[in-house]
């Protein structure tokens, strides 16, 4: 789905600007500095308002990286199916 | 505006160069993306502006604003929710709701109510303060069904109501309206409780966005035009006065032309808070004369000037009219119903703002009124307001019987018996002076315009000083016309800024001014901070005059040079000086 995939890529330049798609693809939360728990609910805000969904908050912790929330969107986007 | 607008907005670079306002956001929950929200508002608004947002801490509202320290921002944004009153009125903290309970936390909502408003009071004496009373529902805790109003929760909204009355007459304070918040943030779709249990911030972010947005309007006030000018047929009026005859136009519900009424009936409240308000009609004169006989018309032709009726083009008369009013086409606001019309002004004058009369659009007109409102909206009337348009009358019957600028002569001035109040001091809270210095661009030294916060911090200076001028003279009174503001180093005074009003000119006022800085205040030299501007050549011409040479920046002037070449003065000078 690489439409998602571009929106969620612009999802996280909002909230980290300055890296690159390919530097977003590989982020993750122990990787980089200045994810920190501002990031995080600033980041499921912009992926729940952009993709007009529910992020449950005990699942948050969980997603740690854009691989983590590609895979979350990828479910939610088959069971809404 | 979504988060990720917002977000993208808020990155966008501002040049290194560009002024900064420093804004304290106080709240008891947490800000997050309300912070964003009213950063990216800003910036949409003020993009050449460099907006610093600082917060508090969070659960303590009330401390929060007492710990402030003004001289470190520019405004102050107050976002109180109920919980703010007592903490038992949000759902963080678990106080109890029993019936028993619900007096108590009345009467602490009140206590803290009365205590907000005095915080704010004080902190607003310094900076400007931008209010938002609470915007959320409060939660299911009364004994009453939801739909029925109790008298508890009854109290709880006259203690938020009192303070908003209390606070909105406060000079410096902003109330944000809860009438357009409520039509810009459904009431319904306000609250977001997983968000305020896990986040800590209450607000959905499409209110977040909304609540940003007002604050964003009210941090900073947007000068009004000056003037309005109104086509006649089909606008002031319905129906054509030259087919349809006197009896004929209409403006009532029995004739189905009530958006007519209302529309003079606004235009008599815009002249009435001081705004101009002019007619440009392709019309008989003579006719146009006999209808404005009418007695029930709502806007009254004493509240017009000038009245330019002919068969010219609209844009002809439109010159004319500001060249009476003296004021440029930026400042002016121009409705006629025929698009034509419209679209013939707008080429002339690509600066002033047109609008179309939604001719019977009954939708229309509530938004239209809505919109002008806005543009004329201020926060304040002043007693200058009310003395605009006669003075402008005036000035016609002054250069009439001889005062325009060839014909200046001392013996027409010793005649206008003229009186000059000189009031000098320290005041910040003069309105007038403060509107003054904004929106005047002929007579000004150096064209700078000041925020709130930057007219306050001058002045708390203890050399600063501020010298305003009001006038009259045996054809009327002008009011609060022209504004000194500077700083005295010994003998030396330096003057930041000078505006006078263009409706003063001609008149020597602006010698009077420096004759009190050289007499009464012991200068042995005035030294100016003088800028050119596109728009500041009355300035540039009398400084050349007095100076003997074209101004630039930093001149400086002489007792004894003043003297050797003032115009005889005829005033009578009446001086108040103030601690």
């Amino acid at each position: 789905m690489p439409e998602q995939e571009d929106r969620l890529i612009r999802c996280f330049a909002s909230v980290f600007p300055g890296l690159t798609p390919e530097e977003i693809r590989q982020t993750n939360s122990e990787s980089m500095g200045i994810w920190d728990s501002l990031s995080t609910v600033t980041l499921a805000a912009v992926i729940e308002e952009e993709f007009n969904l529910e992020i449950d908050p005990d699942v948050l912790p969980q997603l740690n990286s854009f691989d983590a929330f590609r895979t979350y969107l990828d479910r939610m986007s088959s069971a809404q199916r | 505006m979504k988060l990720i607008e917002a977000l993208e907005i808020v990155k966008r670079p501002v040049a290194d160069a560009a002024p900064g306002t420093k804004v304290f956001l106080a709240c008891g929950f947490t800000p997050l993306h309300l912070q964003t929200f009213l950063a990216a508002h800003f910036r949409e608004l003020h993009p050449e502006v460099r907006l610093e947002i600082k917060t508090g801490r969070f659960g303590d509202l009330m401390g929060n604003i007492e710990r402030l320290n003004p001289s470190e921002i520019d405004a102050v944004a107050v976002l109180m929710e109920w919980s703010d009153l007592d903490p038992r009125l949000g759902i963080r903290t678990l106080g109890g709701w029993r019936p028993a309970d619900l007096a108590d936390i009345v009467e602490s909502a009140g206590k803290s109510g009365m205590r907000m408003q005095r915080a704010i009071t004080g902190v607003s004496q310094q900076v400007p303060a931008v209010v938002c009373m609470p915007t959320l529902p409060l939660p299911p805790m009364f004994p009453t069904r939801p739909i029925q109003a109790g008298a508890l929760e009854s109290q709880l909204h006259r203690i938020v109501s009192s303070a908003a009355e209390y606070l909105s007459q406060v000079p410096g304070v902003r109330v944000a309206n809860p009438q357009l918040l409520a039509e810009m943030s459904a009431p319904a779709d306000r609250y977001d409780v997983k968000a305020d249990l896990t986040t800590g911030l209450p607000y959905t972010l499409g209110h977040a966005s909304t609540v940003g947005a007002v604050l964003a309007e009210l941090i900073q006030n947007r000068p009004a035009p000056k003037g309005l000018i109104t086509d006649l047929d089909d606008t002031l009026w319905a129906g054509i006065v030259g087919d349809d005859g006197i009896d004929g136009i209409s403006w009532d519900l029995d004739h189905h032309t009530h958006l007519h009424g209302l529309y003079q009936q606004f235009l008599s409240s815009l002249a009435g808070a001081g705004v101009l308000v002019a007619v440009a009609s392709r019309n008989d004169a003579a006719l146009v004369e006999r209808a404005f006989e009418r007695k029930d018309l709502l806007l009254s032709k004493n509240d017009i000037f000038p009245l330019e009726i002919h068969w010219s083009r609209k844009s002809e008369s439109l010159r004319r009219i500001l060249g009476i009013w003296n004021i440029g086409a930026d400042a002016v606001v121009f409705v006629d119903d025929n698009p034509m019309e419209v679209a013939e002004v707008k080429a002339a004058f690509p600066e002033m703002e047109c609008r179309l009369f939604p001719k019977g659009d009954y939708h229309g007109i509530w938004k239209f009124l809505r919109d002008l409102r806005d543009a004329f909206g201020k926060p304040l009337v002043t007693k200058e307001d009310a003395l605009r348009l006669q003075s402008i009358r005036d000035a016609g019957a002054w250069r009439n019987e001889g005062g325009a600028v060839e014909s200046n002569s001392d013996e027409f001035l010793k005649s206008a018996e003229a009186c000059i109040t000189l009031d000098y001091g320290q005041s910040t809270d003069d309105a007038r002076a403060f509107e003054l210095v904004n929106k005047t661009n002929q007579f000004n030294l150096n064209g700078k315009r000041f925020t709130e916060s930057e007219w306050r911090n001058f002045f708390r200076d203890p050399a600063s000083f501020m010298l305003t001028a009001s006038y009259r003279d045996k054809y009327g009174p002008l009011g609060t016309i022209a504004v000194v503001a500077g700083k005295m180093h010994g003998r030396n005074a330096q003057l930041h800024t000078w505006v006078m009003s263009c409706r003063a000119f001609s008149r020597r006022i602006e010698y009077q001014c420096l004759k009190y800085l050289f007499e009464n205040l012991g200068a042995d030299e005035i030294n100016f901070d003088y800028q050119a501007t596109a728009r500041n050549g009355p300035m540039q011409e009398f400084l050349t005059e007095l100076l003997e040479a074209p101004p630039a920046s930093g001149v400086s002037l002489k007792r004894d040079e003043f003297f050797a070449r003032s115009p005889a003065l005829f005033h009578r000078v009446e001086v108040t000086v103030r601690a």
